[in-house]
């Protein structure tokens, strides 16, 4: 099956002039399309800085990173920001909708970017909203959700642009265990239904459950990577 | 759509903040429109004294009158001329003048003065003479040699009522005539340096000490509408091709000058006022830009470009300028109604606005041929003002704003 993500080499270090620090080092990472993958690892091992360099946010010292052939290393800072839009969807462990907008037009803005017709967009709102279960709180600013909640919606964000990528970095670290069953139920169904790529960061024991693919980082460095069966539900 | 939106909602997430610069900028529009209001009522003021009581708004001369004033260069057929004028349906009055310049002297000391020899009617109906007459009169038809002095020239000279002057002045004939009169009136203008100089008396007695004869030295006359000025100095320059025909702006050249440079100065000064505000408007946005630097990375790393997110700080920046422009307006309107009817005083100014031509009493006016050009100063403020806090939000890289 062909690569969705594949990282060759990819290192980063921050601080190299001062007291450098290896962030990530010489990581070689593939993942095909619907996999469900969890990076796992102690505080500072290096995963949040391997999803920032996967999704663009950040760019590696040295290596490069195809998504979907395309090498994210290689695209100037305004083309990688219209790839992100169209190609890899965020959710953030502390939710970040934007909290003048509703529920709704959080999800709209990211298809209003992407220049999607009205019709289009009213569509897919719908279908997402039932996809997470909230059709009743679409128009619901953040402030008014719980975290549970906020944190579904960011995930029908980041599902707005049928992206062939889902980072979620800590997607359950704010949010109690019903609620973080709950958002695991969702991202396995979308996973399965739509055959979307999801890899998280997490420190937490019922997401790695229910993973495929545990990849453990220490020191920047992937030291395990091990194909699973997952608990289906918690 | 959603970047107005949220363009619009984020500038109420701090209120207070947000209505204090609406509130100043409301203020600052007050006070522009005032200084144009006051500015646009003193020019109307000066147009209309300019107009109404000095000049009127056409005069006709000999060519060479003005040159030196000789009392030789007459238009003659007066009675004919002004028949002819007079059936004009634009003309409303006319006033024929003898002229001539001369000294005025008194057992105290003499003045130099200029001698209007004028027809007390047609003069009221021109000029206004009648209003302009503080003390005495301008004579009566049973007294001859009676003279009309103005304030400034009567404190000048220690000139009152009765007082005895003789006034020397040269005749057609370049003869000196002297002649001796006596004081009826007092007047007084909104021109004090007029009022030093012009001394009026009966041009039916004035024409034979000149050796004048049906004829006179200036035509002044007065339209039924401003706005005809030029076409009618162009109808009466084809009748009377020998005669110079000035309009009241070729005279009065400082007051068409004043006029046609109000709108920059008066756009300069709102200009000034806004763009002291801009950066009371930069600040603000500075803030509100650095407060959300987490949230600006965020919708970076989700895929808003540099060219939207500049969009979303200008739109917040021309709303949070805007949202104080109706205010202004209004405020600013309803200042200037009230001194519209009202008026306002500088009497306390002395003889300060008189110097100047203008009457102790300006009645601003609202400005509303200005209003798009405050528009767009205010639009021109809003983008300077929305460069500084955009460039920051554009700079921000998103892992770095999202560590924020």
């Amino acid at each position: 099956m062909k690569d969705v993500i594949d990282a060759h080499n990819i290192s980063k270090t921050y601080n190299r002039d001062t007291i450098p620090v290896a962030a990530v080092q010489h990581v070689h990472l593939h993942l095909v399309r619907g996999e469900f993958t969890a990076l796992v690892g102690p505080s500072g091992s290096g995963k949040t800085t391997l999803l920032n360099l996967i999704g663009g946010l950040d760019r590696p010292d040295e290596g490069s990173i195809l998504i979907h052939g395309t090498d994210i290393t290689k695209l100037s800072a305004n083309q990688l920001i219209d790839f992100r839009l169209r190609n890899i969807g965020f959710v953030f462990q502390s939710f970040n909708l934007v909290p003048v907008l509703t529920a709704r037009e959080n999800v709209e803005l990211i298809m209003q970017l992407q220049g999607m017709k009205g019709s289009e967009i009213e569509a897919r709102v719908q279908a997402l909203f039932r996809q997470i279960g909230m059709e009743d709180k679409m128009n619901t600013r953040p402030s008014q959700l719980s975290g549970g909640q906020q944190q579904r919606v960011a995930v029908a964000r980041a599902l707005a642009s049928k992206p062939q990528v889902i980072l979620a970095d800590e997607p359950t670290a704010n949010l109690d265990s019903k609620s973080a069953g709950n958002l695991l139920d969702i991202m396995l169904k979308l996973n399965q239904e739509e055959q979307m790529t999801f890899i998280f960061s997490t420190h937490d024991q019922r997401v790695i459950e229910r993973a495929r693919r545990v990849i453990t980082l220490v020191d920047g460095a992937i030291v395990s990577d091990t194909a699973r069966v997952a608990t289906e539900s918690t | 759509m959603l970047l107005l939106i949220m363009a619009w909602r984020n500038i109420w997430r701090n209120r207070v903040r947000s209505l204090v610069i609406m509130v100043s900028v409301a203020m600052g529009l007050v006070a522009g429109l005032f200084v144009m209001g006051l500015y646009a009522g003193m020019l109307n003021d000066r147009m209309r004294t300019v107009i109404d009581k000095e000049v009127a708004h056409i005069q006709m001369h000999h060519p060479k009158f003005e040159d030196d004033h000789e009392a030789v260069f007459t238009m003659p057929d007066l009675d004919k001329t002004d028949s002819i004028l007079l059936h004009h349906p634009l003309i409303q009055a006319t006033a024929a003048r003898s002229i001539a310049l001369g000294m005025l002297a008194t057992a105290e000391g003499s003045s130099g003065v200029q001698l209007m020899g004028v027809e007390y009617e047609e003069e009221c109906r021109v000029s206004k003479l009648q209003n302009k007459i503080k003390e005495g009169s301008f004579g009566s038809a049973e007294k001859k040699h009676q003279l009309l002095v103005g304030k400034k020239l009567a404190d000048k000279m220690k000139l009152k009522l009765g007082s005895k002057v003789v006034l020397t002045f040269t005749d057609k004939s370049g003869s000196i005539i002297s002649a001796s009169f006596r004081v009826s009136g007092v007047y007084q203008s909104e021109n004090s340096r007029l009022d030093e100089v012009n001394v009026y008396v009966k041009k039916a007695e004035l024409d034979p000490l000149l050796g004048l004869s049906n004829e006179c030295h200036e035509w002044a006359i007065l339209l039924k509408r401003d706005d005809e000025t030029d076409s009618m100095k162009q109808v009466i320059s084809g009748i009377y091709p020998s005669s110079k025909v000035e309009s009241w702006k070729d005279i009065s050249v400082e007051t068409r000058l004043l006029i046609a440079t109000t709108d920059q100065y008066s756009i300069i000064f709102v200009f000034i006022i806004m763009l002291a505000l801009a950066f009371g408007i930069i600040n603000t946005m500075l803030m509100a830009v650095l407060e959300r630097t987490h949230e600006i990375g965020m919708l970076v790393a989700l895929g808003m470009n540099k060219a939207r997110l500049f969009l979303l700080v200008l739109w917040e920046t021309v709303m949070l300028t805007f949202a104080g422009v109706p205010a202004g307006f209004g405020m600013g309107w309803l200042l200037l109604r009230y001194l519209e009817t009202h008026g306002l005083d500088y009497s306390s100014a002395g003889e300060a606005m008189a110097g100047f031509g203008f009457g102790n009493i300006i009645y601003p006016v609202f400005p509303w041929g200005q209003l798009l050009m405050v528009v767009y100063v205010v639009v021109i403020t809003a983008l300077l003002a929305s460069i500084f806090p955009s460039y920051q939000a554009l700079r921000l890289k998103p892992v770095d704003a999202m560590r924020h």
